[in-house]
């Protein structure tokens, strides 16, 4: 269980002069499904930072279960807070797969049979089977990708912040992760999830934290913000496929059938999906 | 890392950056040549000010200070190692203020320079292309090589790497997740900016033409003159003052 208070932040960059986040306000609390949303350099890689205290705030204060995390080292709030960097490339260093997923678990102290455990279980979970004892800088962008969200969730944090998780996945994979994240909000756990993709957020969370040039515009559910016209031209978004099929239809498709519907719409019509 | 910062160009207009790299270089070293050559508290002031000056004309006092903070480390050892073998405080300070001395200069001139305008001047001063061009890649990539260094670092921070915890070996093995990485993403784009450029047609006539030729200017000479005053006075304060 894991609950973050964000109060009054303001942050920028030591050297820079604007602030990058303005006044953000929030509480995250357990088992939610979250989307940030936003424009190029909005702030969101920012806010996610602040979340798990790579960066503290300039101003205000980002508290972790009650604690601020100026108080807290990042492997302390690591092991709560999973945050998934947007580029692999930063973040291989070993010689196999294995390896690389074992890394935090070693980092963590993990005995050895739970981590051989874990470390099987999610690279079944992720399709990485085959690719156990592969070199990491030799696999695909997708299959990087994979990697390095499996190398986080292998220790189960509570909460899981992926920065732009589906960029370069093939359309099965990203199904798969959109799989392999419900099941982890059923269980429970929380996610935030940063992304350009509405269709994927749409499907996938319930609720939309929508910034603009630093400030939170938007907060709540993410169907009835995602229908807002104003927001979605202020963020640069897009409305997701299936709010612009309901409008379309004149009535609202049930939530459980959202990904069948997707599913199959994009089957039928391959070219037209977004 | 963060003395790095020091040699980061950000685009800005002064009077000092709408000078000529050549005159700006000239200027540079004669300052640095001072602190080579005396270990005199004020006339390492007095040289410090001028600096100061300078970089205040360029409006890069604020870069400056944070690439001093880089250098705490060093200050940190020149005075332990000056109270242990010397037992005094003031030579520790002295020689705190010429490594401050020396690394001003430099950053002041790296500060009000663009790379492309360093480039023209070694050009000018017929140094080959294919020098020049990697001498300029390699400024501009510090600060590139510094911001990577920055994200992989957060990458394995998340990942739970404590780079405080352990001994001496523990706190080397714990390098390798940074630095594999960091080689790593060097390499890849190395070849990444040569494939780049040689689509472009680098290399493809012998000489490159420039679209904006380097132009003395009544500043430049300005501080040609400052440049030899400058020498002059180290000539006078070490041959016939005979100071340190
Ligand atoms: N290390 C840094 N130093 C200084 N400024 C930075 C740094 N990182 C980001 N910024 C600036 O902060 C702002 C927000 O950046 P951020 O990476 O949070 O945006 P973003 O919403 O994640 O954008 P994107 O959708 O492109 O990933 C940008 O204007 C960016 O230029
Ligand atoms: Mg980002």
């Amino acid at each position: 269980m894991v609950e973050i208070v964000v109060e009054n932040l303001f942050f920028k960059y030591p050297e820079a002069e604007n602030y990058v986040l303005k006044n953000i306000n929030l509480i995250i609390k357990e088992g939610e499904s979250i989307a940030i949303l936003g424009e190029n350099g909005a702030g969101k890689t920012t806010l996610a930072k602040n979340l798990n205290g790579l960066l503290k705030p300039t101003q205000g204060s980002v508290k972790i279960d009650g604690v601020d995390t100026r108080n807290l080292s990042v492997a302390k709030i690591a092991r709560k807070i999973g945050f998934v960097c947007h580029n692999p490339d930063h973040q291989f260093f070993a010689e196999t797969v294995e390896e690389e997923i074992r890394f935090g678990l070693r980092n963590f102290g993990f005995p050895e049979n739970e981590a051989e455990r874990s470390i099987r279980e999610v690279l079944k979970t992720f399709g990485l089977e085959d690719y156990r004892f592969r070199n990491p800088f030799q696999l695909s962008g997708g299959e990087k990708k994979r990697l390095a969200i499996a190398s986080i969730m292998v220790w189960n944090p509570e909460l899981l912040i992926l920065d732009e998780p589906t960029i370069g996945m093939d359309y099965a994979q990203r199904l798969n992760i959109q799989r392999v994240l419900k099941k982890l909000v059923s269980e429970g756990r929380s996610i935030v999830v940063i992304t350009h993709d509405v269709d994927f957020a749409a499907s996938l969370c319930e609720r939309a934290i929508i910034l603009s040039k630093g400030e939170v515009i938007g907060d709540g559910c993410l169907r009835k913000l995602l229908s807002d016209s104003e927001v979605i031209e202020k963020a640069s978004l897009k409305k997701p496929f299936l709010i612009e099929l309901e409008e379309e239809l004149g009535f609202s498709i049930m939530e459980e059938d959202f990904d069948e519907i997707c599913d199959f719409l994009t089957r039928v019509f391959p070219k037209c999906h977004s | 890392m963060s003395f790095l910062r020091a040699f980061k160009y950000k685009r800005k207009d002064s009077l000092m950056h709408r000078l000529d790299p050549r005159s700006k270089f000239l200027l540079s070293i004669i300052l640095m040549s001072f602190s080579v050559v005396f270990l005199n508290a004020y006339i390492l002031l007095a040289i410090l000010i001028f600096q100061i000056v300078l970089l205040g004309l360029s409006k890069t006092l604020r870069e400056w200070v944070y690439s001093l903070r880089g250098l705490i480390f060093f200050f940190a050892i020149i005075f332990i190692t000056q109270m242990l073998f010397s037992g005094s405080l003031f030579t520790g300070f002295v020689l705190s203020l010429r490594l401050i001395v020396l690394s001003s200069s430099m950053s002041w001139f790296f500060l009000s320079s663009t790379p492309e305008d360093i480039g023209r001047a070694m050009s000018a001063a017929r140094i080959p292309m294919e020098l020049t061009f990697s001498f300029i890649m390699a400024i501009r990539f510090i600060p590139v090589i510094y911001d990577e260094f920055q994200s992989i670092y957060d990458a394995q921070r998340s990942r739970g790497l404590e780079l405080e915890k352990g001994g001496f070996r523990t706190k080397i093995r714990n390098l390798m997740p940074i630095l594999i990485p960091l080689l790593v993403g060097t390499i890849r784009r190395t070849y990444e900016i040569a494939d780049a450029m040689e689509v472009r047609a680098f290399g493809a006539s012998p000489k490159r033409t420039s679209y904006k030729p380097l132009k003395f200017r009544r500043g430049d000479y300005f501080l040609c003159l400052a440049s030899a005053i400058l020498a002059l006075i180290i000539v006078y304060l070490k041959l016939f003052l005979g100071l340190e």
